[in-house]
């Protein structure tokens, strides 16, 4: 029956089966040696491949170190942020995760391009952080649904926390996520993208103290980021604290009474050269800096003519004025140019050189010895004394006395200021010196440009007689409640003799407690000796004087520098308004409620 | 007849292909056992007993009565296919699923044993095709691949080609013949590629070529599979120790990429077993003594699809062929696929155990 069916013969069907048998066994040899060259010779290329792609760090930020006050408070902490991530490597599909990101956080989905464009060097399995302090509501309503949201992570992080929120911000400065550039920089330093960095203040002089050190946790992730194995973790280790020298209680006082003004006030422990108190206003709130700033605030900061984020006790360049009076007296003693005795007669106007110059008493002080010019600030008496000395001796003395020169305090950015000399001005302005400019500087007008905490550092030095303290901020490093660092007290012996200190404290002290510019600042059972400057913006010779200074950008600058008490001083202070006005009616008054509060006096 | 039938039994045979199916389960029980819902490994165990019961059911029919009901099972099963894609059409969706209760049957996985008994049949009356033989032979297996294709499952469909390919083998063909058909595969090849597949289908042509640039999309598949093979070593990761699969890198890994699973927890060594039982099957299966003239060509036609289908599976799951979504015979997860290959050697262990070639 299947005879019949047949065609085939037997030979045909043998030739088939042959040929059929050779190629499936060269399939299988091939086949074999296929695998043998995937898994055993190139296993070690892709081994390495499966390791990557389940093995991952995550970095455990280190919480930053905490800044405390001279007690103990809290200036500077820690509190948790709940940040959205978004990994780029577990996303199904990156376009539709940009739009679940906008949605979750409420950006704009070119927001959210942005910020990821930002990231487009760094590995697909980086993990970019979109949006920063996430309420708790949010963080819990993404972590609980991770499963429909591959690629999104919550990360908690560690940010910084201001309990006292704008107060102390010029200390305190601000940190702020490093950018690009300065990453760079700091590669080699161990910083990554993301991370923060003090930008100005404490935080940026002692960011190697206060940064910690990060941890991490090695895991396996699933194709979805999920964690699956834990295999081992490294504790992040927190900064070191800060211990400043700052006086909270005082330093909150401060800003309160000085918040309407523009300016800056500094406070110095005289026995250890530790700022008790250091204000400049207007200021700003730190914890800006930390979240995500808009552009329009960060502009407004920037370009605010009040500059909240100068901090003019330090980087802000003014004349003088009259306070500069003490180290030209202080000069001209030590030169025996006058003794304390010498008098001078004060008529409101003195020609020198061919030139007018006027005492801000227009009237004139009459006849004066040196105590009576310092505690009147009689123009006249150091107009003469800068027609009898030579600028370089000035400047020497100036320069004795700290001025024209950082302090070396313990903030960035500190501005030099300039004292000026002969070869100075030839080298800077090409010009030769006159010698009306030595008249000029005699009352701390002219070329001169110091900061206020260098005017403090003047005046310690004053009131220490002869010995400059240090200025700086922080008192010890402290690391689990012990300290590991303290500062030493220091004091530069300035060479000018004991006597010509007691004659000019002699002339400070009237200043304040027999009639002088400063008699608003008395306080009756305690010695209050300062020097007042009203530095003129209009030139007193200018006609239209008594119309324009009463516009509030020619109102003159107030200073006030002084110490207490008169013997075995314990505090000095200096007060700086922008415009202020009179010295005696402005700055003295609020010097005198600073003293109250520290000397607890009425 | 049965007393017969069981003494002519290749046991060798059966036993390899109760291995690789039980293999099969293995691997789907470490592809899904840490899904949320899973049922994969339990459905293709209630399958493996329904698939055992239906071969011994299949393995008693008559063989010539097999070939004589080929011609309307064929068209049944075409008009099934055509009805597939009218009724999807209609509720949009997936269209290669006729719902069975509990278990989902795919049609186009049937086609292929009616579609080899009827091609035998056929074959057997032609001595050298010609025009009229061509033509005719295409329609046959043209309409199924067509049909399968506008599903659109171009893997299936591009399986059932490879009777063509085999036909090829068999058969002697007028050259201007097998010139024409290059011709037309090249040119349909290029307006194919460039005005008929959809983007998805071009990716994954492509991506094969270079998969590295295909890295998030389609070349992902790949990349992961090799990874998971390379990784393996000689002795692999170790069961349910593979991090591609376990991690999910893998992916379709319980259908697809079964033999990544495999390679990656049992090595080479894993590899080298299934090797060894599909080179069996191939070597016990296609060296029969057979009654006539279209069981020949039969046995030629179904080991021959096994043939390809499992090279086109295996050479993909390391990136040397496009990814064409087939499963790996008897091994990966369906019921459909498993059931219709069971059945397909039932036929071909029938021929075998003929007792008049046996004595």
């Amino acid at each position: 029956m299947y005879t019949e069916k047949r065609r085939l013969t037997s030979q045909d069907v043998k030739r088939i089966s042959i040929i059929a048998n050779i190629i499936i066994i060269s399939l299988f040899i091939v086949l074999l040696f296929l695998f043998w060259n995937i898994q055993i010779l190139k296993n070690q290329h892709y081994a390495k491949l499966a390791t990557g792609n389940v093995r991952k760090e995550i970095i455990i930020k280190a919480p930053r170190g905490m800044i405390l006050d001279r007690n103990h408070e809290r200036l500077s902490e820690n509190k948790i942020s709940f940040n959205l991530v978004l990994i780029p490597d577990y996303t199904e599909n990156l376009n539709r995760a940009i739009d679940t990101a906008a949605r979750l956080t409420g950006m704009t989905k070119k927001e959210v391009n942005d910020t990821i464009e930002k990231y487009k060097d760094f590995s697909k399995s980086y993990a970019i952080p979109l949006k920063k302090d996430l309420t708790l509501a949010k963080a819990i309503y993404i972590e609980s649904r991770a499963d429909e949201l591959p690629g999104f992570e919550i990360n908690i992080e560690p940010v910084r926390d201001y309990p006292y929120e704008g107060m102390a911000s010029h200390i305190l400065g601000y940190i702020s996520e490093l950018t690009p550039r300065e990453l760079e920089k700091k590669m080699t330093e161990g910083y990554r993208l993301g991370d923060v960095i003090g930008k100005s203040g404490v935080e940026r002089t002692y960011e190697q103290k206060l940064r910690g050190v990060d941890g991490a946790k090695n895991v396996e992730k699933d194709n979805l980021g999920k964690i699956r194995v834990v295999l081992g973790e490294a504790q992040p280790t927190i900064g070191n604290t800060v211990v400043l020298t700052i006086d909270m209680e005082l330093q909150k006082f401060i800003e309160e009474i000085f918040k309407e003004y523009n300016g800056a006030i500094g406070v110095v422990d005289l026995k250890t050269g530790g700022i008790l108190a250091m204000v400049s206003t207007p200021n700003f709130n730190p914890e800006f800096f930390s979240g995500v700033m808009e552009k329009t605030q960060w502009e407004a900061l920037v370009n605010d003519p009040a500059k909240p984020l100068q901090n003019k006790f330090v980087q802000s360049l003014y004349l003088p004025g009259s306070t500069f009076k003490v180290v030209m007296a202080l000069a001209a003693l030590q030169e025996n140019i006058i003794q304390f005795s010498t008098t001078s007669l004060c008529s409101g106007v003195i020609d020198i050189y061919d030139r007018q110059f006027h005492c801000w008493n227009r009237g004139g002080h009459g006849n004066m010895d040196l105590y009576e010019a310092i505690a009147n600030s009689c123009n006249i008496y150091f107009y003469r004394l800068g027609k009898r000395m030579d600028i370089d001796t000035i400047a020497q003395y100036a320069k004795m006395m700290g001025l024209g020169q950082p302090t070396g305090i313990d903030l960035p950015n500190e501005k030099a200021g300039i004292f000026p000399t002969r070869a100075w001005k030839l080298k800077t302005l090409k010009q030769k010196w006159f010698a009306g400019d030595t008249v000029s500087v005699a009352i701390g007008g002219g070329l001169i440009q110091v900061t206020p905490a260098q005017i403090l550092s003047m005046i310690s030095a004053v009131a220490l007689r002869g010995r400059t303290p240090q200025l700086h901020l922080v008192k010890q490093i402290e690391k689990d409640g012990l300290v590991i660092e303290e500062f030493q007290p220091q004091f530069r012996e300035v060479p000018i003799s004991r006597e010509n200190f007691e004659i000019v404290i002699e002339g400070l002290y009237r200043v304040v407690n027999e009639n002088g510019t400063g008699k608003a600042g008395k306080i009756e059972s305690l010695d209050i000796c300062g020097k007042t400057g009203t530095q003129l913006i209009l030139s007193l010779e200018n006609p239209r004087y008594e119309q324009l200074v009463k516009q509030k950008r020619f109102t003159p600058h107030s200073w006030f520098a002084s110490f207490a008490p008169r013997y075995n001083p314990e505090v000095a202070m200096v007060v700086f308004i922008e415009n202020g006005g009179e010295a005696g009616a402005v700055a003295v008054p609020i010097a005198k409620k600073i003293y109250q509060k520290i000397f607890n006096r009425q | 007849m049965i007393r017969d039938s069981l003494r002519f039994f290749d046991k060798l045979a059966f036993t390899v292909l109760l291995a690789l199916a039980i293999s099969g389960l293995v691997l789907i029980y470490s592809a899904s056992h840490s899904l949320v819902y899973n049922t994969y490994f339990s459905r293709q165990v209630l399958w493996f007993f329904i698939v055992v019961i239906v071969f011994f059911i299949v393995y008693r029919l008559k063989t010539e009565l097999v070939f004589d009901y080929s011609f309307p099972v064929y068209v049944g099963l075409v008009a099934l296919l055509a009805l597939q894609l009218i009724v999807g059409t209609i509720i949009a969706g997936t269209k290669s699923w006729i719902k069975v209760s509990f278990f989902s049957v795919q049609v186009s996985e049937f086609i292929k044993i009616p579609l080899a008994l009827y091609l035998a049949k056929t074959v057997t009356k032609i001595t050298l095709i010609d025009w009229r033989s061509y033509s005719r032979l295409l329609t046959i297996v043209g309409i199924p691949f067509l049909l399968i294709a506008l599903q659109p499952d171009l893997g299936t469909a591009f399986m059932l080609c490879s009777f063509l390919l085999i036909i090829a083998f068999l058969k002697k063909i007028r050259t201007v013949i097998i010139v024409f058909t290059l011709v037309t595969i090249a040119a349909g090849g290029f307006i194919g590629y460039n005005y008929l597949l959809k983007p998805y289908q071009k990716d994954r042509i492509i991506s094969f070529l270079n998969p590295e640039k295909y890295k998030k999309s389609s070349g992902y598949q790949i990349i992961q599979s090799k990874i998971a093979v390379g990784s393996g070593g000689l002795v692999g990761k170790g069961y349910l120790n593979g991090t591609q699969s376990q991690y999910k890198f893998l992916p379709t890994r319980q259908t697809d990429f079964v033999v990544a699973v495999l390679g990656e927890e049992f090595g080479f060594l894993g590899i080298s077993f299934l090797f060894v039982l599909f080179f069996l099957l191939f070597y016990r299966q296609f060296n029969i003594k057979v009654q006539s003239d279209e069981e020949f060509y039969y046995v030629y036609f179904f080991n021959g699809l096994i043939l390809f289908q499992f090279l086109v599976n295996i050479l993909m799951s390391v990136g040397y062929f496009p990814i064409m979504g087939v499963p790996l015979p008897f091994v990966s997860y369906g019921g459909s696929s498993l059931l219709s290959f069971f059945i397909g050697e039932a036929l071909i262990f029938r021929i075998k155990a003929n007792p008049f070639l046996n004595d």
